[in-house]
């Protein structure tokens, strides 16, 4: 055989196996495709906390109260109306009449009872049936669940807390029906059966979850017939197949594609802030971010706006503070530290360090919410040379990060927080009430004011919003003086989608919700 | 002969318990654990002591490990913590769609190796030979998910031939034309490297056996010269080869880690890799037990197939 011979069949080789190869084909009418950044790990949204397993789990169960498709603000979902008892302790909801689950169970008192209580009832039949990894997390708190009618059902605290409406629009607070928990068991998670406006269809293992319509859907008629949804991990893939026609929908698109896709014809880009928070803790118990002007220093040595503009590349937006600007908690009058690296070495000088000083940051190399972790942290500790400060990174996996953590041995640390809900005791009181210092808790900075403390409390014991927002108000002031964080960002969550998708809105809590979608 | 077979299958007991025991020692001993990692930055310590209380994770090693591997030794690998489903079924249904990248790949690379060895040792120094020397050079060096990413730009984005990712179409599909749709790019990616190697192997080995006094002989003795080639040549070089392709077969395996992400292929590397991330113990460790097996296998079948090729070797 000649090389000419060789080369001219590996060309005909070459022919063939592209004839065999069938053309990219177009989706049946009806059909959406949704590209994951990773595949969901279970589908029962108590059992799990990941957002991709949130994203497709929560099409197909829903709660007592949900947000609207724009806000975080708590509205009726499966509950039509609820009362709070005076002393904050009993929430009595009134469940909307004739919702049936998918597999026709109806909804009732009795299946909200079975869903809360599975998961804090270690007596209950269904508790072994699961692992729920934040039962205690979001309902600790509720002593019992008590079914006062077929549409009436009640839940008792163990003291009263002001956001536990938010609480209940969680994952872990979803409806499921009590007929399909029994019938699968510990498989439940593979066959979930909720009242949501789509209902589980099939799971081809690390290839798609398919989700037909609910043709019953009690809250309006889905346009789609179905969601299709593919977990394509590499992003260049996933760009790939939705320019190509073979996904109509992607989130969580890197920030690098984003000019690219704004200027392509046949795809809309879309940004949203989402009720989350970045910031670079410092240990505020050890030497020298004890002292708070020190801590005031960093705040004024990060050029955050470099990093949002050149690391991010418009996908965070600047924080002032962890509560999402914009919402009733927030407090607009707020002032962002700017960036003023005289003034930080002079608040450094008078702080006792005029040279400046040796310190550590620890960041991990990815994580959930983390964004760039490594590129931020490295701007990071440049602008902190400029001012003397020596930062040493040391890099982490995402799990090993997260044991040496609760060392309190940090001096600097890279974190994040996706509250999923826009009311601020989900985020204050968890990261920076002295009750939740780590371990116990997830306050990682060590912070402790006991007047801040003071407030988050009573914002919890009072149910009036209007109230609440000034206390909160107050709160995010003592924040911004003692800056215990140096607050960088929050995340802005960025979908590309197909021309023919229309009416999609990106959820501030992070949720996918393609039932709003219909398809030209 | 079949005692020899039925001594390294027993064997396999040995070393599969000894990979079981270095794979559950590194994950159990590495910083971070699953109960940790569910819960994620918003942790408390009660939720962490409870969960890991659930997880079993909470017992001395050795008791965690006989419990594990007496249920191994029944056939059950247990339930993944995470997905909360049988290991055993996921691995398997997984594992098949790894079977068919890696099998691919190594078809493509021994076959393509072989070819592109042999011409480029029978034209030596030809334009062929020397292409086939800076390609191999360049197929060796290429990282897989640079290699992957570049196929993937090139024939799916601009060319619109083959699919970017998965193994059927997201809808309907479900034939072998699919199927082969969406194998090529990830073999081809996976079998790059491989090929390249044993291409030069071929090559090396051809060119000493060609210059041998039996080829001169069957040359002498007016052979035609394809039949000089393949059956008095090649037939000898196979040994060493066949050494490197049972080695390659290993390495393809786990190459499929990368090529898997790459190219979303719903294979055991991409659930392994993701079981890793979520401290997922019983989920990684029954992907690693069935890899090695395969491995483990992969070699007896070697070592039979040099008895076959050359008749002087015998195994007592």
């Amino acid at each position: 055989m000649t090389a000419r011979r060789a080369l001219a069949s590996i060309v005909t080789l070459a022919l063939a196996l592209s004839l065999l190869a069938a053309p990219i084909q177009a989706q049946p009418a009806g059909t959406l495709l949704v590209g994951l950044v990773a595949e969901p790990v279970n589908l029962d949204p108590a059992q799990v906390t990941d957002l991709n397993s949130n994203r497709v789990g929560r099409r197909i169960v829903e709660g007592l109260v949900t947000f609207p498709d724009e806000s975080t603000q708590v509205v009726p979902g499966l509950a039509e109306s609820w009362t709070i008892s005076k002393d904050g302790l009993q929430y009595t909801f009134k469940l909307r009449s004739g919702v049936k689950f998918h597999d026709g169970t109806p909804l009732n008192a009795a299946a909200v009872k079975f869903s809360i209580e599975r998961q804090i009832n270690t007596e209950h039949p269904a508790y072994k049936l699961g692992k729920y990894p934040f039962a205690n997390y979001f309902f600790g708190n509720v002593k019992a669940v008590e079914a006062l009618s077929t549409e009436r059902v009640a839940f008792l605290l163990k003291e009263p807390r002001a956001s536990f409406l938010a609480v209940l629009t969680s994952g872990a607070a979803s409806i499921v029906s009590p007929t399909a928990v029994m019938k699968w068991g510990p498989d439940y998670p593979s066959h979930p059966v909720g009242t949501g406006p789509f209902r589980f269809t099939s799971w081809d293992r690390g290839q798609r979850v398919i989700l037909e319509k609910n043709s019953a859907y009690w809250k309006y008629p889905v346009k789609i017939e179905r969601v299709i949804y593919r977990p394509i991990v590499e992003d260049q893939a996933r760009l790939t197949e939705l320019l190509t026609g073979q996904l109509d929908l992607i989130v969580g698109v890197p920030a690098d594609f984003v000019g690219q896709l704004e200027k392509d014809p046949k795809v809309t880009v879309l940004k949203q802030t989402g009720a989350h928070v970045w910031y670079l803790g410092m240990n505020n118990q050890k030497k020298p971010f004890d002292d708070k002007r020190v801590r005031q220093a960093l705040n004024y040595a990060v050029n955050k706006d470099a990093i949002v503009r050149d690391v991010l590349k418009g996908t965070g937006s600047l924080s002032k503070g962890p509560v999402l600007p914009g919402t009733w908690g927030a407090d607009a009058a707020l002032k962002a530290y700017p960036y003023d690296p005289q003034r930080a070495k002079k608040l450094l000088a008078e702080a006792g360090y005029p040279n400046g000083f040796t310190t550590t940051l620890w960041v991990p190399e990815s994580g959930s919410g983390m964004q760039a972790p490594v590129a931020m942290s490295t701007v990071m500790q440049s602008n902190l040379k400029a001012v003397g400060v020596n930062v040493t990174l040391q890099t982490m996996e995402w799990g090993a990060y997260l044991t040496k953590l609760r060392s309190k041995e940090q001096d600097l640390f890279a974190l994040s927080w996706m509250a999923g809900t826009e009311d601020p005791d989900m985020v204050m009181y968890p990261l920076l009430h002295s009750s939740q210092w780590t371990p116990v808790g997830p306050n990682r900075a060590l912070y402790k004011n006991a007047r801040f403390d003071e407030l988050l409390q009573q914002a919890r014991l009072t149910t009036d919003q209007a109230k609440r927002a000034q206390l909160y108000r107050e709160a995010q002031r003592i924040l911004v003086e003692d800056a215990p964080w140096v607050f960088v960002d929050h995340e802005i969550q960025i979908a590309a989608f197909a021309k023919r998708v229309q009416g999609f809105k990106l959820h501030p809590s992070f949720d996918l919700r393609v039932e709003t979608i219909s398809l030209k | 002969m079949r005692r020899y077979i039925a001594r390294r299958l027993l064997l396999l007991v040995p070393v599969l318990l000894g990979v079981s025991i270095v794979v559950f020692m590194v994950l159990h001993l590495s910083p971070g654990d699953p109960a940790e990692i569910m819960l994620g930055s918003q942790a408390t310590q009660e939720d962490l002591e409870r969960l890991r209380q659930e997880l079993g994770l909470t017992e001395p090693l050795h008791i965690q490990y006989v419990r594990w591997i007496s249920h191994v030794a029944r056939g059950d690998l247990g339930r993944s913590l995470w997905m909360r489903r049988p290991v055993l079924d996921e691995v398997l249904h997984r594992y098949k769609a790894t079977l068919v990248l890696t099998a691919s790949a190594l078809c493509l690379s021994t076959l393509g190796g072989i070819v592109l060895g042999v011409l480029s040792a029978v034209r030596r120094d030809s334009l062929l030979d020397r292409l086939s020397a800076v390609t191999s050079l360049f197929g060796a060096s290429m990282p897989v998910f640079w290699l992957g990413i570049v196929l993937m730009v090139v024939f799916s984005l601009w060319l619109r031939w083959l699919p970017a990712s998965g193994m059927w179409a997201p809808y309907g599909g479900g034939d072998l034309g699919d199927l082969a749709a969406h194998l090529v790019l990830p073999a081809v990616t996976l079998a790059a490297a491989s090929l390249t190697i044993i291409a030069r192997l071929t090559r090396s080995t051809m060119l000493d056996i060609l210059s041998q006094d039996y080829i001169r002989t069957a040359r002498a003795k007016g052979l035609v010269e394809g039949r000089v080639v393949f059956r008095h040549g090649l037939k000898n070089a196979l040994i060493p080869i066949i050494t490197v392709v049972g080695v390659q077969a290993g390495y393809l395996l786990g190459g499929a880690v990368l090529t898997e992400t790459v190219f979303a292929w719903p294979g055991v590397g991409l659930l392994m890799v993701q079981g890793i991330l979520a401290r997922d113990f019983p989920l990684v460790q029954g992907c690693v037990l069935v890899i090695a097996l395969t491995f483990v296998l992969i070699n007896l079948a070697v070592d039979l197939l040099y008895a076959y090729l050359d008749p002087r070797i015998q195994y007592e």
